[in-house]
């Protein structure tokens, strides 16, 4: 084990913990104690100091070497809290680092527990792109089936549908892979019926 | 630097091209030893592909490519005409066969000079066709399983044939279809009915023949007694075990043995075929997630990233393909066919046989 990558690591994550008045641990969020940032050349936001750090935890999270540390660490949480920030980078870098490590089981097992898809499928509406295809690559990855039923259900997959007809070839070919491997033909009828109700915008008879 | 457009349409600029400007904020302890903007890379963003900008307009592709060359082998590499380009400087798209080969190229060549001019390379991800970001896909999923030691139930893809897990061969990724489901639920033999690549759907794990493949006791038990189920070459599969009850997984761990023994990275692909053919036969009847209720032991999970449909999405795949299938046919047809059982027959075991290539 490299210490020096585990004191890193946590170096990191101290910059973001915060323990109130009372001696409990707040809940993980990215507020920095200035003491811990050096003063540079220019002036920099409080902002941009803790996308950078975010984005470096998850680029962390890519390598599957770290995933132990990383949960010590309880990133996985902070990446999960970092997803209702209004901040869109933290949300596309939380989102990104979800999805480097989703795929591990013990990863994946933790992020269901947590109930993490209902965030991330909360993050196929944002309006950053790359926020958008981290999610839709995450919820595949986080597809099993005891979790199904949740990641590919219906407004999932009417949505998936929308954006396989999407110009963005990265989302279309995600969203159709999404489409052709993890859902059933059912699925994919009643989503299609779906959208047709709502592309004709005939309301139906009320009796 | 450019402008960048949000189309992300393959050609046309895409925000994940922009050059970001060096972050000038970093706390001092991570600090690296050159300035780096603020950016995440996921599987998605990586790519085999490459956009390189910044190559000075001398007519110097040959030698631009032969650098690039030094990282891996190149798949196919052209001028972007209309890709936007500062003056005087064109815009190339060069596509690795592996991405691990691209990985390195790129961390390597952006920031570079050559020939007077500053490269900037990028991935190029929106070049993927639909089957290729598919790939990309699975690798990852493949490689973590790896890394991680896990043999994750839900993921059925860890073929690895040769032990070479970069292989971008689609057929290692496992047609292990639809019919996984059926099988997990209905242990009867008729669940034989399709070809082999059923058979790795439940002798599921990973390539690696030392380790145990499955979690259920069965498997170990009978699986001595089994004979050369699925021979070396042209030899034709017996019928399955007249006692009917063998664990249909048994035998198929015998079977998956000798194939990754060694030479048959053909044998996912004429499985892949002899699978996709069944499905055609046979309709849409399965559903790949399924009763997992039922059977707790084999996990199927999503259904695979697997072409249910003939077309590979690639004309090299496509001829290959084809190519395949005729030859199968040809021998199928030579062969005598007393093991031979018509597809509707579902009262006893189907035997395909198998032709190894």
């Amino acid at each position: 084990m490299e210490l020096g990558r585990l004191e890193y690591l946590q170096a990191l994550v101290t910059e973001f913990q915060v323990t109130d008045s009372t001696g409990n641990k707040r809940r993980r969020s990215l507020a920095l104690p200035v003491s811990s940032i050096s003063s540079r050349t220019r002036s920099f936001s409080l902002a941009e100091a803790k996308e950078q750090v975010l984005a470096n935890l998850a680029n962390f999270a890519y390598d599957p070497s770290n995933y132990e540390y990383l949960r010590q660490l309880q990133v996985l949480d902070l990446f999960l809290d970092m997803l209702t920030e209004d901040n869109e980078s933290l949300v596309e870098f939380a989102m990104g680092g979800l999805c480097n490590l989703c795929l591990d089981k013990t990863n994946k097992e933790y992020i269901l527990e947590a109930n993490g898809v209902e965030p991330i499928i909360n993050c196929l509406s944002s309006s950053n792109e790359e926020t958008v295809v981290s999610a839709v690559t995450t919820l595949m990855f986080l597809t099993t089936p005891r979790s199904r039923a949740q990641t590919t259900a219906l407004p999932v997959v009417e949505c998936m549908l929308r954006f396989s007809l999407s110009a963005n070839r990265r989302l279309s070919n995600l969203a159709s892979i999404f489409l052709q491997d993890y859902c059933t033909p059912p699925q994919l009828e009643e989503a299609r019926n779906l959208s047709k109700h709502t592309a004709v915008g005939i309301p139906l008879p009320k009796d | 630097k450019m402008a960048a457009g949000s189309s992300g349409a393959p050609g046309a600029p895409c925000r994940h091209h922009a050059q970001l400007g060096a972050c000038e904020s970093r706390a001092k302890y991570r600090e690296g030893w050159r300035p780096r903007a603020v950016k995440v890379y996921t599987i998605n963003l990586e790519s085999r592909y490459l956009l390189i900008q910044g190559v000075p307009a001398l007519g110097v592709m040959k030698e631009l490519v032969e650098q690039f060359a030094l990282y891996g082998a190149i798949e196919e590499y052209h001028a972007l005409d209309e890709y936007p380009a500062e003056q005087f400087t064109e815009v190339y798209l060069i596509k690795f066969k592996k991405l691990q080969c691209a990985r390195v190229a790129k961390k390597k060549m952006d920031e570079r000079s050559f020939f007077g001019s500053l490269l900037h390379v990028c991935y190029a991800p929106e070049f993927e066709t639909v089957q290729e970001t598919r790939e990309k896909l699975q690798d990852r999923r493949k490689y973590i399983a790896k890394a991680t030691n896990q043999r994750d139930c839900f993921m059925l893809k860890k073929v690895e044939g040769p032990k070479k897990s970069a292989s971008k061969n689609p057929e290692q990724d496992c047609p292990w279809s639809t019919s996984g489901s059926h099988i997990a639920s209905n242990w009867d033999p008729s669940c034989f009915t399709s070809s082999p690549g059923v058979s790795h759907n439940m002798a599921y794990p990973s390539g690696n023949q030392d380790e145990s493949l499955l979690t259920s006791p069965h498997y170990d038990n009978n699986c001595a007694e089994v004979p050369g189920y699925f021979g070396q070459n042209t030899s034709l599969t017996p019928s399955v075990h007249p006692g009917g009850h063998t664990p249909p997984a048994c035998l198929m761990q015998q079977r998956m043995v000798p194939a990754y023994n060694g030479i048959d990275r053909f044998m996912p692909r004429t499985t892949h075929l002899q699978e996709r053919k069944r499905k055609r036969e046979e309709g849409n009847k399965f559903s790949l997630i399924g009763t997992s209720e039922d059977n707790t032991e084999v996990v199927i999970g999503p259904q695979l990233p697997e072409i249910p449909k003939v077309d590979m999405d690639d004309e090299s795949l496509n001829t290959s393909a084809t190519l395949i299938r005729n030859k199968l046919k040809e021998v199928a047809d030579s062969v005598s066919t007393s093991v031979e059982k018509p597809e509707s027959s579902s009262a006893k075991p189907l035997v395909k046989q198998r032709r190894r290539i």
